[in-house]
């Protein structure tokens, strides 16, 4: 008898066991995303505690914004020079090659601008937001400010948050505006269409939905980004397995990897509400 | 005495099964200085972060004030956190700040102080501290640890705290700056009047200047009290702890330990009394180690006390086992002399010293300062104990090596 | 300084973001810095297929307006259009507005045919006479018998 129940539980046991884990997965994922709200949420409210840290906020505006011009730059010339590459291929062989403008400009404008743009500044400077952070925590800087009765959020994340709110959009714009010229550059200077056309088209095909959607997405996404890269090294110490460097490679690894995944989920998401 | 200012009542503290504090309980007196030793790992830094709130006990209670900080309003709290620094065990300075950055961050933050009186404050700190001018532009991690140490006290005083916890601040210095560092917390602890927390494990050094110890091990406070006590302790744990933990000659002069020396010299004179064969002990003091700090800074004050003990070394050689008895006075035994060659080599010895370049006026030429070395024989009697023997020694001193203030000029 | 720089560096690049922002939205966006220069006529349509909000407005292939809300005329039946033209530009009670193409697949425009009436519509008033976009079939048809 004793057996048969052995058996049993054991049997009952390894039905249980991946819906156990699937759900141990999930509860952490969730709990995980509600620490991250809540994180994001306390730093929001700490922008607007006086006196403003507008020195520190254009300090990372300098960092996360400015430095970042000229790999969005380069970036965004040869996105926009293969969409028109690639566009015009794709169009001629329907005779419209003429709507080329359009097709790279609504592209940039509704879904590379944001998401590449994004993606740039997660390399970037989300990689040393969670490094920097990090490495704070470790050495015990995160804590002396602790001990000096400064708040650690608001000194070192409301900064970022803001810093990225203005970075963010301004860039996609940058990004969008030199995509642009480059799609004009492989399109009108290298294959031939008539420049008067490729302006024409985009003009009367974007809307002001389209853009300020983009704005919506890159505003979304700076929030993302610079709450995720930093809460990954806020709590580089919590993490299970790492401690030391080792922690914060882990933190900076799964900062850069967690925000892509995100901003790409986001991106898919917030599109389908837009359109 | 004062009232506690900070009381921890059996506080306990576990991470995953290890119990890091154990029914914990400690006194610290306001205005004292008060060190925490222990073996490392022994939960030390645990023990102050709690205190400061960065963690909080798993049962038990802090009293500040008497009264319970989970209990303190959250203003209280706040104020309390006002009226404290803390230095950490590898500083925690600022790495993307510069060294002025660092010790101005406080202020800045903190107070509605205008920029150019942050400036000033900071700069008197960065001088006080005899740290040089160039390094203010300077990050952490170009300067060396020991003026990283300084930077962290700098930052640590600048806010004019009550509270002070200081964690390992000597950690990872050479015995010069060791004592140079201890010097200065018990300068400004004196000069100031905060009330400091030290966890080290400099012993003997760290006694010197605390008011009160307390030796921790495996979670729980096994003893605390005046230095002194800790002496005369007859507890068998407290005797092994500091025997283990003592090293065996001091890392500064290289002489013998005082505890080695206190042993020695009872054991001497059981055998004088036996015997009936006098012996004698001289007493070295340094006056004026206050204004040697103050003027030329306090490695020049331990280098005084390092150079007294090699001469020492040199005259008197295996003849005499000496020690460092308190800050500035080195206590020597001569077992096997009497006193009539005791006092030829002390004048030998008054000589040499006199000639040392350390006690020349002309070595400090931008400070005018006075300072001397003064010695003290007295011998053995019947039935004497070594209070009163080294109450004599003192009141036989002269001083054996002086420097006097010049005045800019004369000399020159 | 360093310190200047970086400032100079920051309010360099708020410039040019601030600058592409404003091509973005001006230029392309077709955002309307001050409301006021426009005026709105209506017009009935029978079909308005393909039609879409912001499509522009022409007179003589020249751009004069764009077209605003598209709605129902639930009475009628009718598809009722919003256009908004640009001021001083004047249009007579009895301009024709026709729904257009723009090459053969291209978009959809309104294309106003001025009449010769001494009256001019009032902002808010009706063009009457209209013209329904053209069926692609009915365009082949013509194109086939040289009607064009």
């Amino acid at each position: 008898m004793q057996t048969g129940t052995d058996y049993m539980a054991q049997a009952t046991n390894a039905v249980i066991a991946p819906f156990n884990w699937l759900g141990g997965l999930f509860v952490a994922f969730i709990r995980e995303l509600g620490a991250i709200a809540i994180f994001f949420t306390h730093a929001f409210c700490l922008i607007f505690s006086l006196p403003l840290q507008v020195n520190k906020t254009i300090q990372q505006i300098f960092f996360i914004g400015a430095k970042s011009i000229l790999i969005i730059l380069l970036v965004g010339l040869f996105t926009g020079m293969v969409l028109g590459l690639q566009g015009y291929y794709t169009l001629v062989k329907f005779g419209s090659e003429g709507v080329l403008g359009a097709a790279v400009a609504l592209s940039l404008i509704r879904e590379l601008g944001p998401v590449m743009t994004a993606i740039m500044i997660i390399a970037r400077a989300g990689s040393s937001m969670a490094a920097e952070i990090g490495i704070m925590r470790i050495s015990e800087q995160i804590d002396a400010l602790d001990t000096m009765d400064i708040n650690p959020i608001r000194f070192l994340v409301s900064p970022r948050i803001v810093a990225s709110l203005i970075s963010f959009p301004l860039l996609t714009a940058i990004f969008n505006v030199i995509g642009i010229i480059g799609g004009y550059l492989s399109g009108v200077c290298l294959l031939g269409i008539n420049s008067g056309i490729y302006f024409y088209r985009i003009e009367s095909n974007v809307l002001m939905q389209d853009i300020s959607g983009g704005f919506v997405k890159s505003l979304v996404f700076g929030i993302i980004v610079s709450t995720i890269c930093c809460y990954q090294g806020y709590f580089t110490h919590m993490r299970p397995g790492g401690f030391g460097a080792k922690g914060v490679s882990l933190a900076t690894t799964s900062a850069v990897v967690l925000s892509c995944v995100l901003v790409l989920i986001v991106d898919y998401v917030l599109t389908s509400f837009l359109l | 005495m004062t009232a506690p200012l900070i009381e921890l009542k059996n506080v306990t503290k576990r991470f995953g099964n290890h119990t890091v504090l154990d029914r914990l309980n400690l006194t610290v007196f306001e205005g004292d200085i008060t060190t925490i030793i222990g073996k490392s790992g022994g939960g030390k830094s645990v023990l102050l972060k709690h205190i400061i709130g960065l963690l909080r006990p798993d049962e038990g209670d802090i009293l500040i004030n008497n009264k319970r900080f989970k209990e303190m309003t959250r203003k209280e709290q706040t104020q309390f956190k006002r009226q404290t620094s803390y230095m950490f065990q590898n500083n925690a300075l600022f790495d993307s700040l510069t060294v002025f950055e660092n010790i101005a961050l406080p202020l800045r933050e903190k107070t509605r102080m205008r920029e150019d009186a942050i400036k000033s404050k900071v700069m008197a700190k960065i001088d006080q501290m005899e740290l040089s001018h160039e390094v203010i532009h300077k990050y952490p991690s170009q300067i060396s640890g020991g003026m990283q140490k300084r930077v962290a006290l700098a930052r640590a005083l600048i806010t004019e705290p009550k509270i002070i916890f200081f964690d390992e601040p000597t950690t990872g210095l050479d015995p010069l700056r060791k004592n140079a560092v201890l010097g200065m917390i018990s300068h400004y602890q004196k000069k100031i009047g905060f009330t400091a927390l030290l966890v080290s494990h400099d012993i003997p050094d760290v006694f010197f200047i605390s008011n009160r110890v307390a030796i921790i091990d495996n979670g729980r406070i096994i003893f605390q009290g005046k230095p002194i006590e800790l002496e005369q302790s007859e507890n068998p744990v407290v005797h092994d702890f500091i025997r283990g933990q003592i090293n065996l000659k001091d890392d500064l002069t290289g002489l013998n330990t005082k505890q080695e020396v206190m042993d020695l010299l009872n054991q001497e004179m059981d055998r004088a009394n036996r015997l009936q064969a006098n012996f004698p002990v001289i007493m070295f003091t340094i006056d004026n180690m206050t204004q040697i700090n103050k003027h030329v800074g306090y490695i020049t004050a331990q280098r005084i006390v390092q150079c007294l003990s090699t001469l020492l070394k040199e005259h008197f050689g295996a003849a005499g086992t000496s020690a460092r008895f308190s800050q500035n006075e080195i206590l020597m035994v001569l077992p096997h002399t009497d006193i009539k060659e005791a006092e030829k080599d002390l004048n030998e010895l008054a000589v040499d010293l006199q000639k040392q370049e350390i006690f020349q006026a002309k070595s400090y030429p931008k400070a005018c300062l006075s300072f001397s070395v003064s010695a003290g024989l007295s011998e053995t009697k019947q039935g004497t104990d070594t209070d009163s023997l080294i109450g004599q020694a003192l009141s036989n001193q002269k001083i054996i090596a002086h420097v006097e203030c010049i005045k800019q000029g004369e000399t020159a | 300084m360093k310190k200047y720089s970086m400032e100079t560096t920051v309010g360099i690049f708020v410039f040019i973001g601030l600058l592409c922002v404003g091509y973005l939205t001006v230029k392309l966006g077709k955002m309307e810095l001050i409301g006021g220069d426009n005026y709105t006529l209506y017009a009935r349509f029978d079909s308005v297929s393909g039609l879409r909000p912001d499509s522009s407005v022409e007179i003589a292939g020249v751009e004069i307006g764009r077209i605003g809300k598209i709605s129902l005329d639930s009475e009628r039946y009718m598809a009722l259009v919003m256009l908004k033209i640009r001021k001083g530009i004047q249009i007579t009670d009895d301009a024709i507005a026709s729904v257009k193409t723009s090459g053969m697949i291209g978009d959809k425009f309104i294309k106003i045919t001025p009449g010769g009436s001494d009256s001019i519509l009032e902002p808010g008033g009706t063009i009457v006479e209209t013209e329904s976009a053209v069926d692609l079939e009915e365009l082949i048809s013509e194109y086939i018998f040289g009607g064009m």
